[in-house]
């Protein structure tokens, strides 16, 4: 609750002295990593699998929406479509001439942003399978490991294979923001509110349904949730396929609110390491407590980043970025949690299934001394 | 000698060191080191600051290296490890804690080497250590002395766990922590020593890794994945499993990105990334329990069996 | 030794509950009990191996409560686990060199020579690795080690398991030896409840974590209910 308010006190601050723009970056950053990190808490929190590659499916959605959606609006122009779309020479005539087609019309452009996330879905739900086809044999940390490497392996095939997201040069992704013209940041800012209050009930209703119940039976006991009748193969594929979709959501908005998508920018630091470390913060588990994690390290990191200058002017006389800070902040965040606050700032609460009072009374029926073992 | 093997045997041994530490590390104190990045990394900074600020080669400041390895893998026990492991924190609990003390590293790396630039005019973020390099007979002498060094080490480590009392405490306490500890061993000690040795192993396996390759300040953070197949491959309960397991990652990453970029092009360098992800794929479904657990004798024929069960 | 109001267990589980007990010196103390009863956890709170959440072990007047066990050790309490307890992967003579880990080079040399003469067989077996040594070897082996470190007080946690009845038995008398001769202190923990009543001086019945019955060893093992009941005794 105080750091709810504190956090409040600080946004009104940013409001009053850095104004609307530097507000509306704070929440679209809050929007995008919120929708990873509730993906990932999905995964990891109530399934208990050692998800360290969230940025599989980051990728997964943000390469096919930089490869797929441009393409097929070229081919319907009638302009270059092919493996020659992604040359960045190519690329910088066409995409601003589908830009200019989708400003023409409403409806082109929601259509346009509609189909791009939905595709971006699916394509994550797709390398979910994928992943989960290890992840039902594997230790924890085996997994861990190798869904890691493999999250390496899909950011370099980006980078070393032009024709998908143009190598190592940006391919550019038609704006279906520009349609409102001057309100195109708070549209898209809107937009990315609306994806994560929609992620936030869709991980709230299942977690709370029979099908979230037996997640986190698989995740505090595989042998008594198979006793239980539960498939867990079943079960954690299912869980990997929804949180890779949603992450891939995640990945695909940013890379079409940034209009541009660089493969090399999806590192395993941004799209997996932070993501863990706004979810250890907020407390593993507890889904109001990665929205308060990430919201707290995001104000947090655009206050280092503003006031770099000043706060940090005396490294910069040594010649130090520092930026480089970041990644201190983030090892810190992780190491004071793992030792101090295990469980986070809200840490995760058990919920009865029935009512507390219904729960009372079937207590009370119980005979209240034992039959002797004998 | 072939071109890739003169850089692929330096780089083989760096990957048997880090692989070895990484081993070490887990079967002591159940933690799979995430640091090892960038303790790696730093290494290779100790021995690069020393060569070009105080002149000589290369190899005079490796032992250096090591010592700053250790000293690092003693601050993460002490300071990390030791409070969670006397809490029982649970593995993935243990791995979280190193990622963040990795990531403090190379915060402290980054720092550094804006500072290297600033104050001493250098060009710290892509160093070929290589060209410091000495020669023996004509060629460069790493791929011969480092290899040299890497068994030396190892063999030294042999024979401590083998015949000295320490050492054999050391097993006693892998094995069976609980009897250790009524025996009267101190199983603090125990971890603290192979901090230090873990540490000290990744930390001069950087400083090789960087007479194989450019050196940058994400260095080990790349090879991370590499390290860690190695130890896989090497069944990872296995001490020398795990050097065995990285010495052949290293080969094997060398050697198939040389040959296929002979037959099918440069482009092959790109995907380098597939070769750990490949090893650790084919380890933990056909082999799970690695190099060490290997039958030997039957291989052969299990490798038939499976070929058969992918095909039906 | 004494044990008072001890509730123990390990993690946020409580396994015992209010444990009084009294491990009087020169005699064997038998704990005997149906599985899960606690008995193993006992040993381990002791040893401090496992939590401690209330209550005090005192040990020659001293309160040893939580302790590391390598202290524990050092103070001349021995333990033999059930399971693990030997080094699987060392030599015969470097586990009885790890059993005496903190000695110095020539006591624990002549130490070695004096618990190979009372296990005689493991002589044979001294270059072998422990872990293919058959169960009875081991069980052998691990009391030896339990030898090794000239304990005041023995904490032996099922040591019948593992060997044939009539190897279950010379090992028995051969702790009852240890009392008679060397005026060990010993905590037996048994399934093998009759054949441990039969040498024990004093004896407890745990079940679920709780005293039921203290008193002479042959009291209980006379006593038709509950040694019918718990240590599945018939009555003769």
């Amino acid at each position: 609750m105080i750091i709810t308010l504190l956090v409040l006190a600080v946004l009104a601050y940013i409001f009053f002295t850095g104004g609307v723009p530097l507000l509306l970056t704070i929440l679209l950053d809050f929007a995008i990593f919120s929708i990873v990190t509730l993906s990932l808490n999905l995964e990891v929190g109530h399934t208990g699998i050692s998800q360290f590659g969230r940025v599989i499916a980051v990728i997964a959605g943000a390469f096919a929406v930089g490869a797929v959606p441009g393409r097929l609006l070229a081919w319907f122009m009638g302009l270059p479509h092919g493996a020659e779309y992604a040359d960045d020479a190519v690329n910088y005539t066409v995409v601003p001439k589908l830009t200019e087609l989708l400003a023409s019309s409403v409806v082109l452009s929601v259509a346009f942003l509609l189909f791009s996330l939905i595709l971006a879905a699916v394509c994550g739900a797709l390398v979910g399978w994928l992943t989960s086809r290890p992840a039902i044999r594997l230790k924890e940390a085996y997994l861990g490991i190798s869904l890691l490497a493999f999250g390496d392996l899909m950011m370099w095939v980006g980078h070393n294979w032009e024709p998908l997201v143009g190598g190592t040069t940006a391919v550019f992704i038609p704006d279906p923001f520009r349609v409102v013209w001057a309100y195109r940041f708070p549209a898209a800012v809107g937009t990315a509110l609306v994806l994560v209050f929609l992620t936030y009930v869709l991980v709230r209703r299942l977690t709370k349904s029979p099908f979230g119940r037996a997640l986190n039976m698989i995740r505090d006991s595989d042998v008594a949730a198979a006793v239980c009748g539960k498939d867990m193969v079943k079960l954690r594929t299912y869980s990997l396929m929804i949180g890779s979709a949603l992450a891939a959501v995640g990945g695909a908005f940013y890379v079409i609110y940034a209009g541009t998508c660089t493969a090399v920018g999806f590192t395993r630091l941004t799209w997996t390491f932070w993501p863990w470390a706004y979810m250890m913060l907020g407390g593993i588990g507890s889904d109001v407590g990665i929205l308060l994690g990430v919201l707290v390290l995001v104000v947090a990191r655009t206050l280092i980043l503003i006031n770099r200058t000043t706060l940090f002017g005396f490294l910069m006389a040594w010649g130090i970025d520092p930026m480089w800070l970041e990644y201190a902040l983030l090892g810190l965040v992780i190491i004071v949690v793992v030792l101090f606050m295990p469980h986070g700032l809200v840490p995760a609460k058990v919920e009865p299934v029935l009512p507390v009072e219904r729960v009372r009374q079937v207590a009370e029926r119980r005979p209240s001394e034992q039959p002797d073992s004998a | 000698m072939a071109p890739w093997l003169a850089s692929g045997l330096v780089y083989a041994s760096a990957l048997a060191l880090t692989a070895g530490g990484i081993t070490l590390l887990y079967i002591t104190t159940r933690t799979f080191n995430f640091a090892h990045a960038s303790m790696a990394t730093w290494g290779f900074y100790v021995a690069y600051t020393g060569t070009v600020l105080y002149g000589g080669s290369p190899y005079r400041y490796f032992p250096l290296s090591f010592l700053f390895g250790s000293l690092l893998g003693v601050v993460c026990y002490v300071g990390l490890n030791r409070p969670l492991l006397r809490r029982r924190a649970a593995e993935i609990t243990l791995m979280m804690s190193t990622l963040g003390y990795d990531l403090v590293l190379l915060s402290g790396i980054q720092i550094y080497c804006d500072y290297l630039t600033h104050t001493f005019r250098l060009f710290p973020r892509r160093v070929t250590m290589s060209s410091y390099d000495a020669e023996i007979f004509g060629m460069s002498a790493s791929p011969l002395i480092l290899p040299l060094t890497a068994i030396l080490i190892l063999t030294v480590f042999h024979l401590f766990l083998a015949k000295t009392k320490f050492g054999i405490s050391m097993r006693a306490t892998i094995e069976n922590p609980l009897l250790a500890g009524v025996s009267g061993m101190n199983s603090d000690k125990v971890y603290l020593a192979a901090w230090v040795v873990g540490g000290g192993m990744a930390s001069l396996g950087g400083a090789f890794m960087s007479m194989a390759m450019t050196g940058t300040p994400v260095m080990g953070m790349m090879t991370l994945p590499f390290m860690f197949a190695g130890a896989i491959l090497g069944g990872l309960y296995s001490l020398y499993g795990g050097i065995l397991g990285g010495f052949l990652v290293g080969l094997a990453e060398y050697g198939a990105v040389y040959y296929l970029a002979m037959l099918g092009g440069p482009w092959v360098l790109g995907y380098r990334m597939a070769i750990p992800l490949l090893i650790m794929a084919i380890v933990l479904l056909v082999f799970p329990s690695g190099l060490a657990g290997l039958p030997w004798g039957s291989l052969p024929r299990k490798l038939a069996g499976a070929m058969r069960g992918v095909k039906s | 030794m004494n044990i008072n109001r001890l509730y123990a267990g390990y993690g946020k589980f409580k396994v015992l509950f209010d444990l009084e007990m009294e491990v009087p010196a020169n005699e064997i103390t038998v704990v005997v009990g149906p599985n899960g009863a606690g008995k193993t956890t006992l040993l381990n709170s002791i040893m401090g191996v496992a939590t401690v959440f209330s209550g005090d072990v005192v040990y020659q007047g001293k309160r040893i409560t939580g302790t590391p066990p390598h202290k524990a050790a050092r103070m001349g309490i021995s333990y033999v686990p059930q399971m693990g307890n030997v080094f699987a992967g060392l030599s015969v003579s470097e586990n009885l060199q790890m059993a005496g880990y903190w000695m110095g080079k020539n006591e624990l040399n002549n130490r070695v020579d004096q618990v190979l003469d009372m296990f005689p067989v493991l002589r044979q077996f001294i270059g072998r690795k422990a872990g293919t040594l058959s169960g009875g070897e081991r069980r052998m082996l691990a009391i030896a080690m339990g030898l090794m470190r000239t304990p005041k007080l023995m904490l032996l946690d099922e040591l019948s398991t593992d060997l044939a009845p009539i190897i279950a038995k010379r090992v028995m008398n051969e702790v009852a030896r240890l009392r008679n001769e060397l005026g060990i202190t010993v905590l037996l923990v048994e399934q093998m409840a009759k054949r441990a009543l039969e040498i024990g001086d004093t004896a407890y019945l745990l079940v679920s974590g709780q005293v039921r019955f203290r008193g002479k060893a042959g009291d209980l093992l006379r006593d038709p209910e509950l040694s019918r009941v718990y240590l599945g005794i018939k009555e003769s």
